[in-house]
């Protein structure tokens, strides 16, 4: 390694890819930490995260509750910080449940989109053959279907519910994270240390979660940061239409819908969903952002 | 002698990267004569092609030229304004670059892209642009230039797209073309026409010529005189003669020895130069070669040496040089190349050469 | 010129776009029609008269026979009638909504391509300076908004605090039929739904000019002494199109889901709407319809994106 047989120094590469492989993570993590936004993201999104678990053991007010002797429409004040809603509800509660809401149904999806993804595109690009071709002519027809579409529709079958938000909404989502996968698997596979653990006899199972899984992690991270505010956004679009969460349970949606309709009496009520979304989706784009560049950077835009 | 075209005075240029401020070309000073054919030899990563970028004013951030004179035709090129530098590249200064297929723009055709150098100065009467671009194909030895010229640079070969890169750069008869690495990636039969052509090009018009090549046999080929670059620095200048029998600093003398000659005698053996590059962020004290240095001596570790003349026209930056390494350390006959081994030199703390691998900044720029 | 092949690649995407269209109107007509309740049923219309009813529009047929009668009067450009509104016609129904939702869609597309692109050149001209900043920023704020919120800022500034802008024709009239309307309506929401949009274009089209600007050729053009504005245009942008137009596609999508929502919130009677009314309305042959219709657009697009490939990279030839 320290010996250069010729003044053509193409022998550098070698000590530097092996570097790479052993400092990724650690760099990452350095890239991560100097990506100012990311960090003001991720400090946001843990708020958020503390609010929503509050939100579990302790609101002002009941939620869902019609305050008696209390004004509908009333702006910010001492006894109701944000104000109520057009039912004289308290809106900092349900603002705070709709955290709740926002965050499973993103967190849930893409824990789902994960899932399937990642077992569907592993399975396409490791195996090939006709497995692999079933799975891609399915994800060929479907990939151009707009999700939203496909999520009312199944919204509406599967009939109402936090879970069955998730599963509309995943049931297009996933094949972004498949098709990542599957690329991923198929150029991973024709490396050489897969090709020399094959050939020490190594089990597919464990090429593919020994292996190939850990490698691509970078980039699938990043594809499962991103479903997150997807699955918010549309959620939230979802329960603006009333398709959504059924009343009397509060999201961030529901509320803006209902702010929308109060919008010449009073714009508060439409402020506070709006800020807060429009907060939650900016921070999860800006982290996902920032994971990307900082885990990978071959995918960087 | 007549004046030079180019004088480049004590230029230094530095990258200002995250991991720190990459000195990749530091007092570096030469001088190009009109219709003469220069060389300018190193490794990977030693300022070559940064040097040559500096001159067209190409260098792009994080890197800067941070001093220096380049003085073209007796104006100094680093304080013209940006439009009257555009002026001079392409029309007095024109540059060939390494990989032909990435240096050409892969979604305009070839006669386009030459006749758009041309269109850009008013050197060549915009009526006779296009006749000219033909012409040029043809001299560049491009087989069926009429209808070539309308092809897009994938449908070329690797070699015609060199000729069509050389093309485009003589295209408004420059004083000095630069050539960076022109048959690095080239099959070596191409690589022999390209050079081939280069001569006769120099001949028939008379422009000097700066060749870049990690390749030794490629400036043999070619020029008359060489400069050898080591981590950024000229450590030797010498006619190509010189530099091929006689070399004077130790970097120049390994380099040559370690390159397998079809001519050398049976007993010869090939030796290899240990050790690399020192980090252009964090260099060594003293010598920039001491670190694998096979004859340094202890001053090597503590001053730089200058450049100072070793024989006629020729120059090198050592304290010992190859003649005393001959005569007191019987460099003849050595086989050990380690660092120190001829001299028996190793001051303390100093004597392994750096066992980490330098950051993967060495040529920020290209190669 | 085309060519032989390109025009069997053309036949190829053409085979394939009728394959999609049946696989996702089976599927759709399939699903949409076990989803509980109908049209027909109410407090009034039940019992005989309903079976009645459900004879006579054909739902009583097993749904496979369904099918085939919907799909063999489809091919011959009939996509049978509404339930909701007894009897309607639905192909002239769905095209009148479909120009007026590629009204508001092609301005739309028009406006995310023109900002993103310009926006995306700037940013990577300037990087990391407070230009660049500014364009991603207002990029990523663009594509992280939700459109709704935006409407309603759109609103609430237009329709209540400056009415005299716009003559309060924020929403579309409850009469109209997709005659165009004017620009001033059609305005604000193309600019909404192209805002959105245009946040993915400026990315990608930032990110493609910087990786173009540090290629081998863009150093070459420079050393001929091109001027810089040729080197970005002629030189940069030409190959940053590439990847642009390889999220044309996507783009679209985006634009039809994002039409979605943007019809609904200012009530433009576009196919978007007629989506959600018709599932919330248990109408299955206009859901069907205008699902299909939306396969169909999506499909054409790749199509036009894959072609205009070949016109942008001549290294690609199919």
């Amino acid at each position: 390694m320290a010996t250069v047989t010729t003044p053509i120094l193409e022998e550098y590469a070698g000590g530097t890819i092996a570097r790479a492989q052993v400092g990724l993570w650690r760099d990452g993590f350095r890239r991560l930490r100097r990506n100012r936004l990311a960090l003001a993201a991720l400090i946001y999104l843990t708020v958020l995260v503390l609010v929503a678990i509050i939100a579990i053991f302790w609101t002002p007010y009941n939620p869902a509750t019609i305050l008696p002797n209390t004004l509908t429409f009333l702006g910010p004040s001492a006894g109701h910080p944000l104000g109520t809603d057009d039912l004289g509800r308290d809106l900092l509660s349900r603002m705070m449940q709709g955290a709740q809401i926002s965050l499973i149904v993103g967190v849930g999806t893409s824990a789902i989109v994960l899932t399937v993804g990642v077992v569907v595109g592993l399975i396409a690009g490791y195996f090939r053959g006709w497995i692999d071709n079933v799975i891609s002519v399915f994800i060929n027809i479907f990939y151009g279907i707009p999700g939203i579409l496909v999520a009312i529709i199944l919204y509406l079958i599967l009939g109402h519910g936090l879970g069955n938000i998730m599963i509309a909404i995943s049931a297009t989502a996933w094949m972004d994270m498949a098709r990542l996968v599957r690329g991923q698997a198929f150029s991973i596979r024709e490396r050489e240390y897969i090709e020399a653990a094959r050939a020490s006899g190594a089990r597919s199972g464990k090429i593919l979660f020994g292996h190939i899984l850990p490698n691509s992690l970078g980039p699938i991270i990043v594809q499962a940061t991103f479903v997150i505010p997807i699955a918010i956004l549309t959620e939230a679009f979802l329960s603006y239409l009333g398709l959504g969460i059924p009343s009397p349970l509060a999201s961030w949606g529901s509320i803006a819908s209902e702010g929308y309709a109060a919008l010449p009496l009073e714009p508060y009520m439409m402020l506070w969903p709006a800020v807060a979304l429009s907060l939650t989706l900016l921070a999860f784009n800006f982290l996902g952002d920032g994971l990307r560049d900082a885990f990978d950077p071959r995918q960087r835009r | 002698m007549t004046d030079p075209i180019l004088e480049v005075r004590n230029l230094s240029t530095h990258f200002f990267t995250d991991d720190g401020e990459v000195k990749a070309v530091r007092g570096v000073s030469f001088s190009v004569a009109p219709g003469e054919t220069l060389g300018i030899v190193g490794e990977s990563g030693c300022g070559k092609s940064v040097t040559a970028m500096s001159v067209l004013g190409l260098v792009q951030r994080p890197g800067k030229v941070v001093s220096g004179e380049i003085m073209f035709r007796g104006h100094d090129l680093l304080k013209l304004t940006r439009e009257e530098l555009r002026n001079i590249r392409g029309r007095d200064i024109a540059m060939i670059f390494q990989d032909p297929l990435s240096s050409l723009n892969p979604v305009l055709r070839v006669g386009y892209q030459i006749d758009e150098a041309m269109y850009a100065h008013d050197k060549i009467a915009s009526n006779a642009v296009e006749r000219r671009g033909i012409d040029l194909l043809k001299q560049v030895r491009v087989s069926d230039a009429e209808r070539r010229i309308k092809d897009f640079p994938h449908q070329f070969s690797g070699g015609m797209r060199q000729r069509a890169m050389i093309a485009m750069g003589l295209s408004n008869k420059p004083d000095l073309l630069i050539a960076d690495e022109p048959t690095t990636a080239l099959d070596v039969t191409v690589q022999a026409q390209i050079l081939e052509l280069l001569r006769d090009l120099n001949e028939q018009t008379g422009a000097a010529i700066i060749l870049i090549t990690h390749n030794l046999g490629v400036v043999a080929g070619l020029c008359k005189r060489v400069l050898v670059m080591y981590a950024g620095e000229i450590v030797e200048e010498g006619t190509v003669e010189q530099i091929f029998e006689s070399p004077q600093h130790p970097y120049t003398w390994s380099l040559l020895r370690s390159v397998p000659r079809i001519d050398a005698n049976r007993g010869h053996r090939l030796l290899s130069i240990e050790g690399l590059p020192p980090d252009l962020i964090d260099l060594p004290q003293g010598c920039k070669f001491n670190p694998r240095c096979p004859f340094r001596v202890e001053r090597c570790f503590t001053e730089s040496p200058p450049i100072e003349q070793v024989a006629p026209a020729q120059h090198a930056a050592c304290w010992v040089t190859m003649e005393r390494a001959y005569a007191e350390m019987g460099a003849g006959t050595i086989t050990d190349t380690s660092p120190g081994a001829a001299s028996g030199v190793h001051p303390a703390g100093r004597s392994l050469p750096p066992a980490e691998v330098p950051a993967a900044i060495a040529e920020p720029v290209s190669d | 010129m085309p060519t032989r092949g390109t025009l069997i690649y053309i036949a190829q995407r053409l085979l394939l776009i009728v394959f999609t269209l049946l696989a996702v109107s089976f599927l759709v007509f399939i699903t949409v029609h076990s989803l509980p309740g109908s049209a027909f049923e109410s407090e009034r219309v039940h019992g005989k008269a309903l079976q009645l009813v459900l004879h006579q529009y054909g739902l009583d047929r097993p749904i496979l026979v369904q099918y085939w009668s919907f799909l063999t009067s489809a091919i011959q450009g009939n996509l049978g009638v509404s339930f909701q509104i007894r009897g309607l016609p639905i192909t002239p129904l769905v095209m009148r909504e479909l120009s007026v939702s590629a009204e508001l869609g092609g301005t739309a597309l028009l406006i995310t391509i023109g900002i993103g692109t310009t926006f995306g050149v700037l940013a990577a001209m300037r990087q990391n300076t407070w230009v660049d900043y500014t364009l991603t920023s207002i990029a990523v704020v663009g594509y992280s908004v939700p459109s709704f919120v935006l409407a309603g800022l759109g609103e609430l500034i237009f329709a209540y605090w400056l009415p005299t802008v716009t003559n309060g024709a924020i929403q579309y009239p409850a009469n109209w039929t997709g005659t165009y309307g004017t620009l001033v309506e059609l305005s604000l929401p193309a600019i909404i739904l192209g805002f959105y949009t245009s946040g993915q274009v400026t990315r990608i089209t930032r990110a493609a000019m910087l990786e173009v600007l540090q290629q081998d050729y863009i150093r070459t053009a420079r050393a001929k002494g091109l001027k810089t504005r040729v080197v970005t245009v002629r030189h940069a942008l030409r190959n940053a199109l590439i990847p642009v137009i390889s999220i044309l596609g996507p783009l679209v999508i985006s634009i039809i889901t994002g039409s979605v929502i943007i019809e609904n919130i200012f009530g433009i009677p576009g196919l978007g709407k007629e989506f959600v009314e018709s599932i919330l309305g248990a109408d299955y042959n206009v859901t069907v319809a205008v699902f299909t219709v939306y396969a169909l657009l999506i499909g054409i697009a790749n199509l036009i994106v894959d072609l205009l490939y070949t016109v942008v990279d001549p290294r690609i030839r199919y």
